[in-house]
């Protein structure tokens, strides 16, 4: 054989390995083919979830995931990988063969489909994008799903808390069920106060011809006004995508509803008869006008009081806006806030059923208690507009009402035949305590009811929390605080929130005075989006977290930017539960 | 539009894209690609960033992710290659697929291309090691590669529609040639994914005998 010959079959050998070199490295295999799953319900009922990778291939730990269809995270024990530390991987723990991972039983749902997300690599050099599938709980079928969540999600916008969601399922009763408990416990937090004073005034006026017959159907047209707002605020959301109630929070409203209730006021000093016209009153009573207060007017008072005063119905319209979102059933929604109103309102129609019998039937006592819920209404007034007024103006509204009241009784008491004695010193109290106000608000304190404390001599000077609080209202502003925030490496807390929150303040008040809850917030990063002044700055960061309103507190991970999984909260908290939002958020 | 949607709609072709055959490494691109795929469109897309020869005989198109730790790794021995080989061409398909931080990554990348930058961003975003790369960990790199900052994120937002529409071309030239994962590097009418410097020098060399037995 001549050299020459022998030469070229070399090479011909060379070049032919090396092309089988290559095409292995090309032949590239689907991340489907390379990677298989799945799934079995084991004995005790937890889900048993099986990868198999083929030689040659394997999956990340920290890639596995399970989730439900609404992007919630199902609890997932994997066992511990090999341990992997490459320059260009980094660090991570890595499965080769069969993996089996557990959601255990009462983690997992029983039926209904969940959402697996896995990813891996080639060893030869390919990285597959991650998978995502859909298995079928009942069947045991696995589909290719469309994704969900990480990684096609942009950082700062997570789906929005689902949790509530459940209460739409199972039957309409159950819901409105649900939904009427709801509104129960609602009305035992600060969200309903408002209303006791109005719903008291109301009957007030209506004065000695009330009976508590009368008192029921009055409060129970209040109340279901009330619901029917709570169920109109749920239909104006699902369809515009605005929370109506945040929208009526502007200086505009309130100060026209501020006006409602100077008039309410001066209508109880006995100035003028406040009635709607004859035949409006006559059409919504019935036909029976002036028969101890009108229907209609306390209609048009629970409707507009549900809307503008009490602005606390952010979680449940959260809950019933996700569901419409769902379903598109927008009537199951609307009915399901209305129940919520009707839960709300119960208590205070047994209020003005058997409060109307308290209520003195006439003479001096009847006046006196009007004139006193006329003062009632002012300070409803000025409640109102304190979340669009200064601070030191509202304290200096407060303590001029305070001074007025006192001077107002004290006058009435000094005038009659027989003084007593309590009416003069509640005056002189009254009126010094404005006095105090109006002095510190000079000085620039701001909130009377510290204040009170603060002569207490209980209170002292509460410290605030040392925790670096950014407060930002627009987006350009919110990425600023964030990137900074990030850089400091410690958990996020963003909290959405606004001046005429009244949950907000109290959860201010209670669960973030903790004494625990404090310690901790120092070691964590909090961004306060503020939403008192809406406009479409405040939507915009509302909408980039599907945050329906205040309060909404969430933890962004400082590492990922991405919003922690299951550490949201809407609506009034505990210190409990906070608790163990700051421990999944790492704080 | 907002980056949302852009990578809802990235997800969405990445998705839909065709699980093609398994192509035989052998087969030409242009045979690989069959009737309904322009193998000049993936060639020569006049929007893509390129390095090397500009009249070179051999052509690369790397399908590339910033989040990939085997494009990371054989990064350094491609730009070997195409440096000292001297008569390569070397397209840039930006494919971000495995995390969404490299989505992020590719719109700088190629917003950077607008004043003539795309190198040195490249290189700034593969040079950091690791696959977990947050968005924040890029923008920094690529501030520090000296690239002008206000120009970048003035294209950013006034090239967005151009940004995502290149990403989706390129995801779709992926999905129709059924490629699978990251990295994957077409040379002349061979496809292939990680190799070492050797392993590029071979398959250029077979590229060229290929492309001259035609």
């Amino acid at each position: 054989m001549s050299r020459p010959f022998l030469a070229a079959l070399a090479s011909l050998v060379l070049y032919l390995m090396t092309l089988a070199g290559v095409a292995s490295a090309a032949t590239q295999r689907s991340a489907d083919e390379v990677f298989r799953l799945g799934v079995e319900r084991a004995a005790d009922h937890s889900l048993v979830l099986t990868w198999t990778a083929l030689p040659g291939h394997y999956l990340y730990r920290e890639s596995l995931k399970a989730q439900r269809p609404d992007g919630t995270r199902l609890a997932l024990v994997t066992p511990a990988g090999e341990q992997k530390d490459d320059l260009n991987f980094g660090p991570t723990e890595i499965y080769h063969g069969q993996t089996q991972a557990l959601i255990p039983a009462g983690g997992a749902p029983a039926t209904g489909t969940i959402i697996v997300t896995y990813q891996g690599c080639a060893e030869q050099g390919i990285c597959y994008p991650p998978i995502v599938k859909s298995l079928d709980l009942a069947t045991g079928a696995v589909a290719k799903a469309a994704p969900i969540g990480v990684p096609e999600r942009s950082p700062a916008a997570a789906a929005p808390a689902a949790a509530p969601a459940g209460l739409f399922s199972g039957s309409l009763a159950l819901t409105l069920a649900s939904f009427l408990g709801f509104g129960l416990l609602l009305s035992l937090t600060p969200c309903i106060f408002p209303m006791i004073p109005i719903l008291s005034g109301m009957l007030a006026q209506a004065g000695g011809r009330l009976s508590a017959r009368r008192g029921l159907v009055l409060s129970g047209v209040y109340v279901l006004a009330m619901a029917l707002a709570y169920a109109a605020l749920g239909v104006a959301a699902a369809l515009s995508g605005r929370n109506l109630q945040i929208a009526l929070q502007t200086p505009l409203a309130l100060g026209l509803m501020s006006l409602v209730f100077v008039a309410l006021a001066l209508s109880m000093f006995g100035l003028f008869d406040l009635q709607l016209p004859q035949s409006w009153s006559t059409r919504l009573a019935g036909g029976k006008p002036g028969r101890g207060g009108s229907l209609g007017g306390a209609a048009m008072l629970g409707f507009t009081a549900a809307l503008i005063v009490g602005p606390c119905v952010t979680p449940p319209l959260a809950a019933a806006l996700i569901y419409v979102a769902q379903t598109g059933d927008m009537a199951r929604g609307a009915a399901a806030l209305f129940a919520l109103g009707l839960g709300m309102g119960l208590p205070l129609v047994l209020f003005g059923t058997f409060g109307a019998r308290i209520l003195p039937r006439s003479g001096p006592w009847l006046v006196k208690a009007k004139q006193g819920f006329g003062f009632v209404f002012i300070g409803l007034a000025i409640w109102m507009l304190a979340r669009v007024l200064p601070a030191d103006v509202t304290l200096a509204l407060w303590g001029l009402l305070a001074i007025a009241g006192g001077a107002w009784f004290g006058a009435y008491a000094l005038i009659r035949d027989h003084l007593r004695l309590l009416p003069p010193l509640l005056a002189v109290a009254l009126a010094l305590y404005g006095l105090v106000l109006v002095g510190a608000a000079a000085t620039g304190r701001q909130d009377p009811l510290r204040l009170a404390m603060r002569l207490d001599g209980a209170g002292a000077v509460e410290p605030e929390s040392t925790a670096a609080v950014r407060v930002v209202s627009t987006s350009a502003a919110f990425d600023a605080a964030l990137a900074e925030a990030r850089a400091a490496s410690r958990p996020i807390l963003v909290d959405f929130t606004a001046d005429w929150c009244t949950i907000c303040r109290e959860i201010d008040r209670t669960v973030m005075r903790d004494p625990a809850i404090r310690a901790r917030l120092d070691t964590i990063t909090i961004i306060r989006a503020d939403l008192t002044v809406y406009g479409s700055d405040g939507q915009a960061l509302m909408d980039r977290f599907g945050v329906v309103g205040p309060p909404t507190l969430l933890f962004i991970d400082a590492g990922s930017g991405r919003e922690v999984d299951e550490a949201r909260t809407t609506g009034a908290t505990t210190v409990d539960a906070f608790s163990a939002m700051l421990a999944k958020a790492g704080a | 539009m907002n980056r949302r949607t852009l990578i809802s709609r990235l997800a969405g072709l990445s998705a839909s894209g065709i699980l093609a055959a398994i192509c035989p490494a052998l087969v030409g691109i242009p045979a690989a690609l069959g009737q309904e795929v322009d193998s000049d469109a993936i060639l020569n897309d006049p929007e893509a960033p390129t390095a090397g020869n500009p009249k070179g005989d051999v052509t690369i198109v790397a399908f590339l992710d910033y989040n990939c730790p085997f494009c990371k790794k054989s990064a350094p021995d491609l730009d070997r290659i195409v440096k000292t080989d001297g008569k390569i061409r070397l397209v840039y398909k930006d494919w971000p697929i495995l995390t969404e931080a490299s989505v992020y990554g590719a719109q700088l990348a190629i917003a950077a291309h607008y004043q003539a930058q795309y190198d040195a961003v490249h290189h700034a975003l593969m040079g950091i090691p690791g696959m977990r790369i947050s968005k924040e960990t890029m923008l920094e790199a690529v501030k520090a590669s000296g690239v002008d900052m206000v120009r970048l994120q003035a294209d950013l937002g006034a090239r967005a529609d151009a940004i995502t529409a290149l990403l989706r071309r390129n995801l779709a030239q992926a999905d129709s040639i059924g490629l699978q994962g990251t990295p994957a590097y077409l040379v002349g009418p061979f496809r292939t994914s990680t190799l070492d410097y050797a392993g590029f020098k071979q398959i250029v060399t077979d590229a060229r005998a290929k492309q001259a037995a035609k």
